[in-house]
């Protein structure tokens, strides 16, 4: 009996663990569910080793993010080698798992019910001091549990983010939209990959931005998934690992909005997962896998980036003055090229605008080239358009329909462009054309932190006002195509209406 | 066979067939290299074909039709599967291609006309520009149909092709009015549409043709009325101008004027674009211009 009871125990199920794994996870979970200091608490009141063993809070400097809210993390790992070379110290906790204290469900029930009690009390005396300080914002943390007592009526609540919003601050027209704001409450996160926890810290903090960077990071992270993944005993190496990926990808959602380029990637990835032969050991998987990743970032990425700059070359003549918006990688390379191999000459225009003035860095990178520059923020774009015999932009997706999606204010500037009737040449690699259709920035779009709008000098007067004030903060907005001269892809410069084509192509490729 | 000999073939078959195009008579003049070719290796042959090609390109004949045709001819006799025994069997499928091809092209114009025509109705007044040979065969057409309609030509500076495009309409008894390069303002609230050649499609689906054809197209737009533009699908060309300084000097100037100081004069083509054209009629069909980069793709992707 004792004997069918531990096998019972050993039984592994479809997530790789054992029921008591489960149970202390779930309890985990819900202990999570309350500010740090009460998880702690509360372990302490119910003192069962288990939890201490298997929930590692995660301290604030093991997560590379300079904003001063800093998310915390709250990580329960089990598949992942460690790695010698990440910085990060809970890593250890891998062998946690395995050591298992006896624990007989009478006395779980118990330990639950204490758990529950505890929250009970606490959201008590939270809804006590809400009442007293309405206005303050405290991200709180929902718990998985759905036998939650409904204590009373909350406001919204979003599952999918496990977050509850005191206060919403959003413009109605945009509330379809996720808010990405630097202001997370604790997440609990549940198998997710070292890499992919610091990679959300850099896609929240922005020091990781723009479509490419984004796109090679994530395949970077993904590629330390794959080295120090090890599929759970009797389970399949692509399924689990499919399993894994999907966990790390919603837990980068948590941040930011998956780009484009990243769901196309994400995509193919999986195509190429589904496809590969099941009769390869483990490591040849692995192998092959990596070298897709790494042929994928060399050809998609860095050989068509050379080809584009060589096809828009052709097309910068000598004493051209170029506009170009924010900074592109892309368009960026394109400059430098043209300026140190080819030695055009040529005159560039930088226009930037607020929040992220992206438009800096591109200055920095030209200037120290030794490009003749000009700098001017978006409000002077028509004083400065008459000046200019090319607009050069970037993209973060073309569209379907040859709408060109891209941050927010380069639709004005093709507008503008167009009225000064200069011709419009937009950048892009094939890898970011997308099946989506869309003809207005309503519909998709990711709004960025509304913070990010008012000046720190004038935070405490915006305060005040922010009762009837709400700031929008889009990222993106989308060109319509008959505002865009020309695409520059490196299989050959198309007008916008072409990208079904391709996608077409695209798509009877990948089916052979 | 050397460069002159290219040359000179080239030329007589232009000076003796008044009725053949520059680009069809270059690939012909292909043809010819392709039967002559005495050596053995497929690279010698392609090294050959460029040679001829850029023989072509420095007579005074517009470039235009001669580099896209001749493109598309060595793209499309190689584009078999040229994995026979011996050389002299794969220079016979080349052959047999490019036999295929030039009947292709010599049909095309037929084509065109006949889908053409069908837009000219009884009473309709037609403004072109300059001359070009599928303008006349449709107009010709039209009038085979017994249609009533009236035609106005421009003279067309430098080389006033427009006259000669009257003396070919009046053998063909069509009503016709020859007008000045600068009246196509005045003219254009009377006319019901324009029809154009063009020398060139480029991918972004506008046209290279006579310069006169960018402003045609501008009153047109202006004046809401369709600008039709008439070509066969070899003079399909992988260009993309973003305006008319982009433009490549081969293009707008003949050999001889660029030896000259090319700043102080004047270009023989322009470049309309797309968003200016109506349709285009081609033998692959009637399309739009946002089409015609669908067809390049599908042509050389």
């Amino acid at each position: 009996m004792n004997q069918d009871k531990e096998k019972a125990d050993q039984k592994v199920g479809g997530d790789g663990l054992t029921k008591k794994q489960r149970r202390a996870l779930k309890v985990s979970a819900k202990t999570a569910g309350t500010s740090p200091n009460e998880i702690l608490n509360n372990i302490h009141i119910t003192n069962t080793k288990d939890i201490k063993k298997d929930v590692v809070f995660k301290s604030n400097e093991n997560v590379k993010c300079p904003t001063q809210n800093k998310p915390q993390v709250v990580t329960v790992e089990k598949h992942f080698k460690s790695e010698p070379s990440e910085d990060k110290p809970s890593i250890d906790r891998t062998k946690n798992v395995d050591i298992k204290g006896e624990l007989s469900k009478a006395e779980v029930r118990a330990q639950r019910r204490a758990i529950q009690e505890a929250q009970r009390l606490a959201k008590q005396q939270k809804t006590q001091e809400k009442i007293d300080k309405a206005d303050e914002k405290k991200p709180q943390i929902v718990s998985k549990d759905k036998e939650k007592p409904k204590v009373e009526k909350k406001p919204k609540l979003k599952v999918a983010q496990k977050i509850i919003k005191p206060k919403e601050t959003k413009v109605q027209l945009f509330s379809h939209l996720s808010v990405a704001t630097k202001e997370k409450g604790s997440v609990v996160v549940e198998e997710v990959h070292p890499a992919f926890v610091r990679l959300g810290a850099q896609y929240a903090s922005k020091t990781i931005l723009g479509s490419n960077a984004r796109c090679l990071a994530l395949l970077s992270a993904l590629k330390s998934l794959i080295e120090s993944f090890e599929s759970p005993p009797e389970q399949e190496f692509c399924r689990s690992l499919e399993v894994a990926l999907q966990n790390c990808v919603n837990y980068l959602q948590i941040y930011r909005p998956i780009a484009v380029s990243m769901t196309n990637v994400l995509r193919y990835f999986k195509l190429v997962l589904a496809e590969l032969k099941t009769n390869l050991q483990d490591i040849e998987k692995k192998n092959s896998l990596i070298k897709w990743i790494d042929d994928y970032m060399h050809d998609e990425i860095g050989k068509a980036g050379e080809a584009i700059s060589m096809k828009v070359e052709g097309k910068i003549s000598n004493g051209d003055t170029i506009l170009t918006y924010g900074c592109s990688s892309l368009v960026l390379r394109i400059l430098l090229e043209a300026h140190n191999k080819n030695k055009k000459q040529f005159r560039v225009i930088v226009v930037d605008a607020n929040p992220l003035f992206e438009g800096k860095e591109m200055l920095r990178r030209l200037v120290n080239a030794g490009i003749e520059c000009t700098y001017v923020l978006i409000n002077a774009i028509s004083f400065v358009m008459n000046k200019a015999t090319k607009v050069l932009l970037g993209v973060h997706a073309l569209l379907a329909n040859g709408y060109v999606m891209s941050r927010i204010g380069t639709a004005q500037i093709a507008l503008i462009a167009k009225t000064y009737s200069k011709p419009v040449l937009v950048c892009c690699e094939t890898y970011k054309f997308c099946e989506r259709v869309q003809t207005d920035s309503i519909v998709f779009n990711e709004i960025g932190d509304p913070n990010e709008l008012i000046r720190p000098s004038e935070k405490k007067q915006a305060d005040n006002v922010n009762a009837k004030l709400t700031h929008l903060n889009l990222m993106y907005d989308v060109t319509p195509p008959d505002l865009v001269t020309a695409v520059a892809t490196e299989l050959a410069i198309l007008p916008c209406t072409s990208v079904p084509v391709i996608l077409r192509i695209d798509l009877e490729k990948s089916k052979k | 066979m050397k460069k002159e000999d290219i040359k000179q073939y080239f030329l007589t078959i232009l000076q003796k067939e008044k009725d053949v195009s520059a680009g069809i008579a270059a690939i012909r003049t292909l043809m010819e290299i392709l039967r002559k070719y005495s050596y053995k290796t497929i690279q010698g042959l392609d090294e050959n074909l460029k040679m001829g090609v850029e023989a072509m390109q420095e007579t005074n004949c517009p470039v235009a039709a001669i580099n896209s045709g001749c493109e598309l001819f060595r793209r499309f006799i190689t584009f078999t599967k040229l994995d026979t025994e011996t050389f002299d069997e794969c220079k016979e499928i080349m052959l047999n291609r490019g036999h295929l091809f030039i009947k292709n092209l010599n049909e095309a114009k037929g084509k065109i006309a006949k889908r053409a025509s069908q837009f000219i109705v009884d009473g309709s007044k037609v403004l072109t520009h300059s001359r070009s040979r599928v303008v006349l065969q449709t107009l010709k057409e039209a009038a085979k149909q017994n249609k009533q309609f009236e035609v106005f030509v421009t003279k067309s500076a430098p080389d006033n092709s427009g006259e000669k495009m009257c003396k070919d309409l009046k053998a063909a008894n069509i009503p016709h009015t020859l007008i000045l390069d600068s009246a196509v303002g005045y003219i254009m609230e009377q006319v019901d549409f324009v029809i154009v050649g063009a020398e060139a499609v480029v991918e972004s689906g506008g046209v290279i043709n006579k310069i006169g054809t960018y402003t045609m197209a501008l009153c047109a737009k202006e004046m809401n009325r369709p600008f039709y533009v008439l070509t066969e699908s070899f003079k399909f060309s992988r260009l993309f101008p973003l305006n008319q300084a982009d433009l490549p000097d081969t293009y707008k100037y003949t050999p001889d004027m660029r030896k000259q100081d090319i700043s102080k004069l004047n270009p023989l083509v322009d470049y309309t674009p797309p968003a200016l054209i109506t349709l285009l009629f081609t033998d692959l069909g009637i399309l739009t211009p946002s089409a015609v980069s669908d067809e390049l793709i599908k042509l050389y992707l």
